[in-house]
C-alpha cells in the first residue's frame, strides 16, 4: 500500500503527460447483518493510459469486520483489518485488423471464470458465491498471480492463458508454487460462454493436503431487455484425494419500471467430498436488491436462506449494506 | 484561314481562362467566408469559465450539414466525453474499448434503452431521435455516468475545460441561444454574431 500511495503521489504530483489519462477511484462500503457481524471497507483504484493501448491500474484495499465466523461481506476484498495491494498491472492491448490481442504483466486476479472485480462486487451484492469464498474448498476470489497473461482471439471469441505464482489474500492463501490457467470465451447474439481450467497449488497446509489443486468449469452470461442470468459451474480437487463440486445461478433484473432498483435471486450449491467427517455440502439461496440513493450512492439488502454444514451462524440471514463511490479524473484521454 | 482559326480559338481559351480564375476566385471567396461563418465564445458560470456546457443556436438558416455518426466511448471504467451533444436523429456509436464487459443503459428522461453485456472490441449504438436528455450510466460500474442532450438544432456544442466553444456554420445575425449544464441548469438568452467578435454566455 505504501507502493500504492508513493505512486499515486508522484502522478498527481508530476503531472499528467500529454496524451496519458489518469482517473483514481475510491470506493467506501459499510454494512451489517443479522448474524451480529458489522463490517467496513474502502477501496482504491488509480488506472490511467500511458500510451494508446498501454494501460495500467493498481488496486488496493482496507478492510475489517467485527466477526470472521462467516463469508457475509467477503466478495470485493479482504477484511483482515490491513491494507492490502490487490492489482498492479500493465496491460497492452491491440487489435490487428479484427483481431484482438492484450498480453499483461504484474498482479492480477486468477483469470478463472466470471473474475474481474467488477462481477465479484457485483452492484453492492454481500455475499460471494460459495464456490468462491476461500475456505470452501474451492476457489477464492482472493487467488492473485504474480505472472503473465495473454489474450488471443477475436472480440467474439478469445482464448486467454495465464502463468503465474500465487499472491493471495484473505484467508485462504496457497502455498508457494507455479499456477496456469487457460480461459476460453464466446459470445453469440446475448450469451456469453466461457470455459476455464486452473491447475495450482491448495491453500492448505502440505501435511493436510497433498498434491495439486485442479479445477475446471464453464460459465455462462445471457441478457435481454434488462435481464441477466449468469452462472458459473466448477469441478475438480481441492487436493489428491479429494473433490468439489458446486456452482450458482443468478436472475439479476433491472428494468426501466424499476427506476433505480436492481434485483437478484441466486440458488446455489457445494459439496466437497472426503473422507468422514470432513465432507461438507451446503446449499443456499439469496434474494436481494440494490439502490441507487443518489449518484454513485448505493444501499444494498438481501437475505440468504442456506442449510448445510458451512458455517453460518443463523440458516437465515439478513443483510443490508450502504456503497459510496468517487472518482477524479486528472485528464481525460484524447 | 488557319490564321483566323487561331485568332478565335485563341480568344475561346482566353474567355475560358478568365472566366475559370474568376469561379474559382468566386469559390475560394464563398469558401473563405463559409469559414468565417463561426460563433465563438466562452460559457461563464458565476464569472468563472465552464467546461462541459451544451449550447445550441436557433433560427440559423443556414444549410446544416447532414447527420454524421458520433462516438461515446468506454474507456478507463469511464465514458468518454462526460457530456455529448447531438441533433435528435444522430446515431451515436458506444464501443467497448475497455478491458471488461460493460452494460450501458438509460432509463430515465430522453432515450430509453439497455444495450446489454458487451464484450471488449465490440460496438453497439442508440439513435437518440428525439430532442431530450438521457443519462447514461453502466449497470456493472457506479462510476460510470454520462450524459447525452439530444436537441432540435444542427448548430450545437459543448465548451471545452477552459469553458471556449465554437460553432460552424453560423453566418452574422442575431440568435437565440440556448444552454445547459448538468445539474439540469438551463439558460437562454439572444446573441448578435459579428464575424471575428467572440461572445460570452452563460449564468450570473
Amino acid at each position: 500500500m505504501r507502493g500504492l500511495a508513493a505512486l499515486t503521489a508522484c502522478w498527481l504530483h508530476a503531472g499528467v503527460a500529454s496524451g496519458q489519462s489518469l482517473g483514481v477511484e475510491v470506493t467506501q462500503s459499510v454494512g451489517t447483518s443479522s448474524e451480529s457481524i458489522s463490517a467496513a471497507g474502502t477501496q482504491i483504484r488509480v488506472l490511467g493510459e500511458a500510451l494508446p493501448g498501454l494501460r495500467w491500474n493498481v488496486e488496493g484495499a482496507w478492510a475489517t469486520r467485527s466477526r470472521d465466523e462467516s463469508d457475509v461481506f467477503g466478495t470485493a476484498y479482504p477484511y483482515e483489518g490491513r491494507a492490502e495491494l490487490m492489482e498492479a498491472y500493465g496491460e497492452y492491448h491491440f487489435a490487428p485488423g479484427r483481431g484482438l490481442r492484450a498480453i499483461k504483466g504484474g498482479r492480477y486476479r486468477t483469470p478463472f471464470g466470471i473474475s474481474s472485480a467488477s462481477d465479484h462486487a457485483y452492484i453492492g451484492f454481500l455475499r460471494p458465491p460459495l464456490i468462491r469464498y476461500g475456505e470452501y474448498y474451492a476457489l477464492s476470489s482472493g487467488y492473485l498471480e504474480h505472472g503473465l497473461d495473454v489474450v488471443v482471439g477475436v472480440p467474439r471469441l478469445s482464448v486467454e492463458a495465464s502463468v503465474g505464482v500465487s499472491a493471495d489474500v484473505g484467508p485462504a492463501i496457497r502455498r508457494p508454487g507455479v499456477n496456469t490457467v487457460v480461459r476460453a470465451e464466446g459470445m453469440a447474439g446475448a450469451l456469453i460462454l466461457g470455459a476455464s481450467f486452473v491447475d495450482t497449488t491448495p491453500y492448505m497446509p502440505e501435511r493436510f493436503a497433498r498434491g495439486r489443486s485442479r479445477f475446471g468449469g464453464v460459465d455462462a452470461r445471457w441478457m435481454k431487455g434488462g435481464v441477466l442470468v449468469r452462472g458459473e459451474w466448477l469441478g475438480g480437487q481441492p487436493f489428491d484425494g479429494t473433490s468439489t463440486t458446486g456452482g450458482y445461478a443468478d436472475l439479476i433484473v433491472h428494468r426501466p419500471v424499476m427506476g433505480p432498483v436492481t434485483a437478484l435471486v441466486r440458488a446455489e450449491r457445494l459439496a466437497y467430498d472426503a473422507a468422514p467427517p470432513r465432507a461438507l455440502y451446503s446449499h443456499r439461496y439469496s434474494a436481494g436488491a440494490r439502490i441507487r440513493l443518489w449518484k454513485t450512492v448505493a444501499a444494498s439488502v438481501g437475505i440468504a436462506h442456506q442449510a448445510g454444514q458451512i458455517t453460518q451462524r443463523r440458516r437465515t440471514a439478513f443483510d443490508v449494506g450502504l456503497t459510496g463511490s468517487f472518482r477524479q479524473d486528472y485528464r481525460a484521454h484524447p | 484561314m488557319i490564321s483566323v482559326l487561331s485568332r478565335h480559338t485563341t480568344a475561346r481559351i482566353f474567355t475560358a481562362v478568365v472566366t475559370g480564375v474568376a469561379l474559382l476566385a468566386g469559390v475560394a471567396a464563398a469558401s473563405a467566408r463559409a469559414a468565417d461563418d463561426e460563433v465563438s465564445g466562452v460559457v461563464r458560470v458565476g464569472g468563472r469559465s465552464q467546461k462541459d456546457v451544451v449550447v445550441w443556436l436557433e433560427g440559423v438558416t443556414a444549410t446544416p450539414p447532414p447527420a454524421q455518426d458520433v462516438v461515446l466511448d468506454q474507456r478507463n471504467l469511464q465514458f468518454l466525453p462526460h457530456v455529448l451533444a447531438v441533433r435528435a436523429g444522430t446515431r451515436v456509436r458506444m464501443p467497448n474499448s475497455d478491458r471488461v464487459f460493460h452494460n450501458v443503459f438509460s432509463f430515465h428522461d430522453g432515450k430509453r434503452f439497455d444495450l446489454g453485456l458487451y464484450p471488449v472490441g465490440t460496438t453497439k449504438a442508440v439513435t437518440f431521435d428525439r430532442p431530450g436528455l438521457s443519462r447514461i450510466f453502466c449497470n456493472i460500474h457506479p462510476n460510470m455516468a454520462a450524459y447525452v442532450l439530444a436537441v432540435d438544432s444542427a448548430h450545437v456544442t459543448v465548451s471545452d475545460r477552459d469553458g471556449r466553444f465554437a460553432i460552424a456554420g453560423v453566418p452574422p445575425g442575431t440568435y437565440t441561444w440556448h444552454a445547459w449544464r448538468p445539474g439540469n441548469h438551463t439558460a437562454t438568452g439572444r446573441m448578435t454574431v459579428e464575424r471575428g467578435r467572440p461572445v460570452e454566455i452563460g449564468w450570473p
